[in-house]
């Protein structure tokens, strides 16, 4: 070999080497698009099912139990407005008096609606709670979307381990419950994504719940060494098999991240069984169990992306007081966990985008049912179903409030192009030709 | 005293012979057996994913020789279902099936004292196949080489491994 080929050939090698271990998923060598944002993205799908008039409106009793003089904001940490002053049954209960009627007191000393940027009208895809879910998880309309079934479309979770190259722990959903397609939203069936871009996921219920206690907190913690050829020996056995990735059945961590994941859950099940979990403060419902385990998430692994499901507004169905109080402790909850972040993990605070949206509003009139103040329950599936709002707070978003009851402005797809853009990887996600057309990053609506 | 006449009698004989017809049959002696255990020739045979509740009763066992109680399958497999990364619920649950004395698995030594017996037995009680002479070479020289390699890791490489979830 000739000494000018042989130098241009080492080069090659030498610079393939250093460059190698930088290609994204993709394929691609860099991010393509734009600057990031934040580092970190938090969404909460709030919360089952939320009227505008009784949230973001703050009509309270207005405008769903045709009685007068008694609207009011019952959501304070979310949003502006005096409290009801009448018929207050959605707060906490004290002896003696009539059941709720002492509010939560208001967790942070601003709404989050003054902190950055408001839609207060945006059109939802569906009146249903998974084709919503679908739609804030992977900016498709989803209409083809079955029940019992992964995403068709990828979810955000993918397009960011694809594209910017995160790894599973940096990405988490966490679930409220195992039943209809929850467990299955962390990652879709589609044939360019699928399981092996897939989020980590917990549903805290089931996981830390006493389900999780009686079979997994009696696990053994192996030390690195004797974890070392079990998975040397399991990685054999698994190329061994060659399993297509078209039969993959589950999301894939690294050795080291399943390590991790392990002690984490050994340590929260010490932590629980000696009551060191922080929790919400006014609240024990299974939303604000969700929640707290969110936290304690995002304390460990500060992941770039992790969203979380809560759903106990959908008792709106057949007892609107209760519909009410839930509404009430969403907003405290969903306060908690922006609070948390700020004071208790410094590597996200002030580096964090913090997003809320419902995945479904609800009717515009009642049905029949009768809860024990005889006020009358609402289920979703007409026109005001598909009314909903969307809070965005944290680095680099601009503090703004756009459109109003007259004027709808933005739609639920619009958040997955909007994470896109956080972490500035809008051309990939957009072009992937799963993303509703209409549907574009926030930041380009304001 | 009473006459019976022949009509009579006849009468009476059918149906007695109707009643010992309907009411005694044949006793039918039923004798259960163990089916022989399918040996799969190859792991290319194995397309169908095992459900949760599939695999844990599978596993349990295969671990302690007894079928698992029905409410702590549902609770296992809920468990497993709440999970995102199956492998880490897996090995979970599997390190804390080893936790539990009542455990029934050859002892490490035994497993040193004849290794290729050891290792054709654990693909035959994993994966229902004879391992591959390729397979036999890894594992024999792997537990060789590695003293701190025990019977406990093993099976939970093969019982936490892809083939395994598959039949």
């Amino acid at each position: 070999m000739r000494r000018k080929e042989f130098i241009k050939k080492s080069t090659l090698t030498v610079g393939a080497g250093i460059v190698a271990p930088y290609i994204l998923p993709s394929g691609r060598l860099f991010a393509k698009s734009g600057i990031e944002k934040a580092e970190h993205v938090v969404m909460v799908m709030f919360a089952g099912g939320v009227r505008q008039q009784e949230s973001i409106l703050g009509r309270y009793l207005e405008d769903s139990q045709g009685v007068s003089g008694v609207a009011g904001n019952i959501m304070p940490n979310l949003f502006n407005g005096n409290a009801p002053t009448k018929k207050i049954v959605y707060g906490q209960d004290i002896p003696g008096q009539t059941r709720g009627s002492d509010p939560i007191p208001r967790l942070l000393s601003d709404a989050l609606a003054n902190k950055g940027m408001t839609f207060n009208e945006v059109r939802a895809q569906s009146a249903g709670h998974y084709v919503g879910l679908n739609t804030l998880l992977t900016g498709s309309i989803s209409t083809a979307q079955g029940l019992k079934t992964r995403p068709l479309s990828p979810t955000i979770f993918e397009y960011l381990r694809k594209h910017r190259g995160f790894k599973a722990t940096d990405c988490w959903f966490v679930g409220n419950g195992i039943g209809n397609s929850t467990p299955l939203l962390n990652a879709s069936t589609n044939e360019n994504y699928g399981l092996n871009f897939g989020a980590n996921m917990f549903i805290p219920p089931i996981t830390f719940g006493s389900y999780g206690q009686n079979t997994l907190s009696n696990s053994k913690a192996y030390s690195n060494n004797e974890l070392k050829p079990m998975y040397e020996m399991k990685n054999f056995l698994n190329n061994s098999f060659a399993l297509e990735n078209s039969r993959q059945t589950t999301i894939k961590n690294t050795d080291d991240e399943r390590t991790h994941i392990k002690e984490f859950m050994r340590a929260t099940y010490t932590k629980q069984s000696l009551g060191q979990i922080s929790m919400p403060p006014a609240v024990s419902s299974t939303d604000a169990f969700n929640v707290a385990y969110s936290a304690e998430i995002l304390k460990e692994f500060k992941p770039r992306m992790l969203a979380v499901n809560i759903s106990e507004v959908d008792g709106c169905h057949s007892n609107f007081t209760g519909y009410l109080r839930s509404l009430h402790r969403a907003d405290h909850i969903t306060a908690w966990l922006y609070d948390y972040i700020q004071n208790n993990i410094p590597e996200m605070k002030d580096n964090t985008v913090f997003i809320v949206a419902p995945e479904c509003g609800r009717n515009l009139n009642p049905n029949p049912i009768l809860d024990e103040n005889d006020w009358m329950a609402f289920d979703h599936s007409d026109a005001n179903s598909l009314r909903v709002w969307s809070l965005m707070v944290g680095k680099n978003v601009p503090k703004v409030s756009v459109g109003s009851e007259g004027n709808p402005i933005g739609r639920l797809t619009d958040l997955v192009p909007t994470i896109a853009d956080i972490f500035g990887v809008y051309d990939d996600v957009m072009n992937s030709g799963y993303i509703d057309p209409m549907a574009m990053s926030q930041f380009l609506r304001v | 005293m009473r006459n019976f006449n022949t009509k009579h009698i006849i009468k009476v004989a059918i149906f007695n012979i109707l009643i010992i017809n309907i009411y005694c049959t044949k006793e039918i002696h039923v004798q259960y057996q163990v089916n022989s255990a399918y040996i799969y020739e190859s792991k290319a045979q194995k397309f169908k994913n095992k459900n949760e509740a599939e695999y844990i009763s599978i596993l349990y066992t295969g671990l302690y020789q007894k079928a698992i109680d029905p409410m702590e399958l549902f609770q296992a497999q809920s468990v497993l279902y709440s999970i995102g990364d199956q492998n880490v619920a897996k090995e979970m649950l599997l390190s804390g099936y080893f936790n539990n004395p009542k455990i029934i698995i050859p002892s490490n030594a035994e497993m040193r004292n004849d290794i290729p017996s050891f290792i054709t037995e654990t693909y035959k009680r994993f994966y229902l196949r004879y391992p591959s002479e390729a397979e036999k070479v890894y594992f024999t020289n792997y537990i060789k080489n590695n003293p701190e390699v025990t019977v406990e890791l093993i099976y939970t490489s093969f019982s936490t491994s892809d083939e395994y979830s598959f039949y």
